[in-house]
């Protein structure tokens, strides 16, 4: 029992110097917000010592650009077997950093932590398939899109309903992944307007999950991007019912940090370059995209 | 034999996750561990007020999500320290830990006969030399079966980690299964990862019990 008596002292050490580790934040913390109250529209990334420069500065000065990704989204982003980060928009994510000239680092993350995380400077950028919606423009800035965007209803192999248009889906089951574009168009179109009940949409973390329930029947439509459709209905035995732009709003940009106009104009000239001289067809192609 | 290979092919991508889940759990554990014995001894021991501090800490934060505390640490105070996507979850999870932790030990310190300090006292010691040779031995001896059930939790709380981007086990089999659309071999390889890890926690904790157990 003595040594738990000994344990017990160095414990008591242990958290003394962490109590005295821990009040130095505590008290830097206001003292930080104090001086960046006045610019602290960018300026709040702790590593860019370049802020006043602007976010390309910073990255430039870092020699890398750091992009999330929510890497469960083939044939957009996915992880290979040994790790790779592989896909449409990891092949032209690394084409932009090239024309850069600044290192590619690549994070994972929930697609629902990405604006999050761009708008608190852990990442420089986000390339996640996602479009530039007019609420997601209020939170971060989006280059131009580097690609149009179509959206696919996907229904069970063996069901009989016909959708020639998107409001064809009223009042059916529905599902799509949460926080997309296409959850957005069914609030917007079918349950505020009374087509389709409330508890009629369901939401799903992952456009995979949602499949697994449209094959077991627990809902009658998912709605969601047109490409990672066509695989996705392929090898789980799902037909598409339809294909549109109707419900798509407009076309996948990349998002980055709100008010860095700098970046912004850097990167939305290399993403024209990168389509004039036909990089990104090279890149769609290599990745069985339409 | 196909569903074998693909499991080893799975486990093989997803052991990579292996370590950050067992660095996590550690992590979280022993900041629990911090938090919890001195907040515990606040409650039962301290004047009026730490009273009253050690309890709000203990109430509030088992009122807060885990997550919520995760996405705190990470997006908001790690905007003055810098704090990497690892250090920010484990120390969340430790936070919250710690407050589940301290109503173990406080249940543990309360359940030493009052006797024992009184004597304590009346030989010429301390409160707080009462504390650490007396109370605490036999306060730690009682904590240890509920602290183990807190270790397994902590293990499984660790996949929340995730939301601010850490690969731990149950992401990368996420991954695996958004590539090849068999949730089935992923989530199993996840499971047997965590039970594997499970029983080790419980071998370690038993062998502990047995350790400082009374001897008749």
């Amino acid at each position: 029992m003595k040594k738990l008596g000994l344990l017990f002292s160095a414990l008591m050490i242990v958290l003394l110097t962490l109590s005295a580790c821990t009040a130095v934040p505590q008290t830097a913390a206001p003292a930080a917000g104090g001086e960046s109250a006045g610019g602290q529209t960018t300026g709040s990334e702790a590593a860019a010592p370049a802020a006043e420069g602007g976010k390309l500065a910073a990255i430039k000065a870092a020699g890398k650009i750091v992009v999330g990704t929510s890497a469960d989204y083939a044939p957009y982003e996915s992880i290979d077997e040994n790790g790779n980060f592989v896909g449409f928009d990891m092949d032209l994510i690394r084409a932009v950093g090239e024309k850069l000239g600044v290192e590619v680092e690549i994070v994972d993350m929930p697609f629902d932590s990405l604006i999050a995380a761009v708008q608190q400077g852990k990442i420089d950028a986000v390339i996640a398939a996602m479009q530039a919606t007019a609420e997601r423009d209020q939170q971060v800035d989006f280059t131009i899109p580097y690609r149009m965007t179509k959206d696919a209803f996907v229904a069970a192999g063996n069901s009989s309903l016909v959708i020639e248009k998107p409001e064809d889906a009223a009042g059916k089951r529905i599902g799509a992944q949460t926080g997309t574009v296409q959850e957005g168009w069914i609030q917007k179109n079918l349950v505020e307007t009374g087509l389709t009940p409330a508890d009629q949409v369901f939401s799903y973390e992952r456009a995979d999950q949602a499949a697994l329930d449209v094959a077991s029947g627990r809902i009658d439509l998912l709605l969601m991007d047109a490409e990672p459709s066509i695989a996705l209905a392929d090898e789980t035995g799902l037909k598409i019912l339809l294909i549109t732009e109707l419900t798509a709003e407009g076309g996948k940009s990349i998002a980055i940090p709100d008010g860095a106009a700098d970046l912004k104009a850097e990167l939305d000239r290399i993403i024209q370059e990168l389509i004039d001289d036909g990089t990104v067809l090279k890149i769609q192609e290599a990745n069985g995209l339409p | 034999m196909e569903f074998i290979q693909d499991l080893i092919t799975t486990l093989n991508f997803i052991l990579q996750g292996l370590w950050v889940t067992i660095g996590v759990t550690i992590v979280a554990l022993t900041v629990g561990l911090l938090f919890g014995v001195v907040t515990a001894m606040l409650r039962v021991y301290g004047n009026a007020f730490f009273k009253r501090l050690a309890a709000v800490y203990s109430v509030i934060v088992r009122a807060v999500p885990v997550i919520v505390i995760i996405f705190i640490l990470y997006f908001v105070i790690a905007r003055f320290v810098n704090l990497s996507p690892f250090w920010a979850g484990s120390l969340a999870l430790g936070f919250a830990s710690g407050a589940y932790q301290t109503e173990i030990f406080r249940g543990a310190f309360q359940s030493v006969p009052p006797g024992q300090m009184v004597a304590a006292r009346a030989i010429g010691m301390s409160r707080l030399q009462a504390i650490q040779s007396i109370i605490f031995p036999q306060a730690v001896r009682l904590a240890l079966p509920g602290w183990g059930n807190e270790a397994t939790l902590v293990l499984k709380d660790s996949t929340l980690v995730f939301v601010v981007g850490v690969p731990e086990i149950l992401r990368r089999a996420q991954q695996v299964s958004a590539r090849t659309l068999e949730p089935f071999v992923a989530y199993a390889a996840a499971l047997l990862l965590y039970l594997a890890l499970t029983l080790l926690t419980t071998q370690i904790l038993q062998w502990l019990e047995r350790r400082y157990r009374l001897q008749m």
